[in-house]
């Protein structure tokens, strides 16, 4: 489904992934935790073509991004919580996509009323708050019904409501046999939506396994993710 | 750009003296001239912003999630812009046609432009508006930042080529030979400085073709962020 093999990318001098490698099997939801600057993000883009890696390999469906035909077919993603032009309004935004991936608008109306809103559509995005521009970027990556979905921090600015909504959504997409590969902070959500998670510091993975596995002998997943960042930072 | 066009051919169809605007030449190029300078300037930021905008507000990410193939997407924007890009060109010199004509004929000074000239000047127009949009893409594919792009668009166009061409710098007359004089050649002005008209296009199309083919390169192989 996802596999990265000694993923590597380099800025110069900074190392941002450095040798890193995981894979997701259909019907996960992972987590993909680490401090700021690990290299979540970049690991991100690198599956998602944005980035060409300095070494190694990021495959999604077996092939690199680029070589999939159509790919908002098979792979939604939200990278950022504005990727929007502010003058347009959301549903102008989800239909210039539809347009460009070959998605029927009927398409874009269901997205609209999927993540509810419907009622904001015609506004400008930039009259959006922080967690209605969250959901049109999830609508967006939604578009194609893909297999797979990739989420950086989605659940920021989201009020309880939309963070409960996501949470169980993001479960019945992976009980359908859909993968989701969500990078994010907020840990005690984490624990409560994931199967499995990657840990990154440093570019490096320092820990994955199953969230039970790691939330053992009544450790919190915040107790396990600082025990192995900390540890890490002060070596 | 409609009134900047207007201001500048009113204002210099009116206040030049007469005796410097009552040649071809001089009509051609100091009086409507101004349409086709103002319409392959706007054209060009057209393209630049097609461009810089997508990475300014972000959603160039999203444009190549959907289509990995980067140079599709930047073939398309060219066609796109190189279309409207023309339409400003048109737009911009009938209406500098207009306006320049109208000045001209306040004063009792005759129009020395015939059907020819005009017909040249509207498609030479439209030739500079349609191969500037394609430029100005190319050069924002570069920069990427769009407040130098569309500053350093605006300061070549009308700033740096009007000092090469009056060959301020002293470096011989060059300044025939930049992408902004290729284009004003298209149109037919200033015949005894610039290029004749069709080596203009010619030059100018190859000046949009090197500027595709790094705008490709610097598209293909940089990291999206």
């Amino acid at each position: 489904m996802v596999t990265a093999s000694s993923l590597t990318k380099r800025y110069g001098a900074l190392v941002a992934v450095d040798e890193l490698t995981f894979s997701l099997r259909p019907g996960t939801v992972t987590g993909f935790l680490g401090p700021n600057g690990a290299g979540k993000t970049t690991t991100l883009r690198l599956l998602l073509g944005l980035a060409e890696p300095t070494a190694g390999e990021a495959l999604v469906f077996g092939r690199r991004y680029h070589e999939l035909d159509n790919p908002a077919r098979r792979v939604g993603a939200v990278l950022e919580s504005s990727d929007f032009h502010p003058g347009r309004s959301g549903r102008n935004h989800l239909r210039g996509l539809a347009l460009a991936a070959e998605i029927p608008s009927s398409r874009v109306e269901e997205m609209l009323d999927l993540v509810e809103l419907h009622s904001a559509a015609d506004r400008r995005v930039k009259t959006y708050s922080l967690g209605m521009r969250q959901r049109l970027g999830l609508a967006a990556a939604l578009l194609g019904d893909p297999e797979l979905l990739v989420l950086d921090e989605p659940a920021n600015g989201l009020d309880p409501a939309g963070v409960y909504w996501l949470r169980s959504f993001l479960r019945r997409f992976a009980e359908q046999g859909r993968t989701v590969l969500l990078a994010s902070h907020m840990l005690a959500e984490i624990a409560q939506t994931v199967d499995q998670v990657v840990i990154i510091s440093r570019g490096r993975r320092i820990a994955s396994g199953r969230i039970d596995e790691l939330t053992r002998g009544g450790k919190t997943l915040e107790d396990t993710y600082l025990e192995l960042t900390t540890a890490r930072e002060f070596s | 750009m409609l009134a900047l066009v207007l201001l500048a051919v009113l204002l210099h169809g009116l206040a030049l003296p007469a005796e410097n605007v009552d040649s071809t030449s001089e009509q051609l190029t100091m009086v409507v001239g101004w349409g086709e300078k103002l319409g392959a300037v706007f054209a060009g930021l057209l393209g630049a912003m097609s461009m810089t905008s997508e990475i300014r507000h972000g959603t160039i990410r999203p444009t190549f999630l959907v289509t990995p193939q980067r140079n599709r997407v930047l073939g398309a924007k060219v066609l796109v812009s190189m279309f409207f890009g023309g339409a400003f060109g048109l737009i911009a010199t009938a209406l500098a046609v207009g306006a320049g004509s109208a000045a001209l004929a306040t004063r009792a000074i005759e129009s020395q432009l015939d059907a020819g000239a005009y017909a040249l000047f509207l498609a030479g127009g439209t030739g500079a508006g349609a191969l500037w949009a394609a430029i100005g893409i190319s050069i924002g594919a570069v920069i990427r930042n769009q407040v130098p792009t569309l500053i350093g668009i605006c300061a070549w166009l009308l700033f740096v080529e009007g000092l090469l061409v009056g060959d301020v710098a002293g470096v011989g007359d060059v300044g025939r030979f930049a992408p902004g004089a290729a284009a004003a050649a298209i149109s037919g002005q200033d015949p005894d400085k610039l290029l004749a008209p069709a080596v203009g296009l010619v030059l100018l199309v190859l000046y949009a073709a090197a500027a595709a083919l790094a705008g490709s390169l610097a598209t293909a192989r940089r990291d999206v962020v």
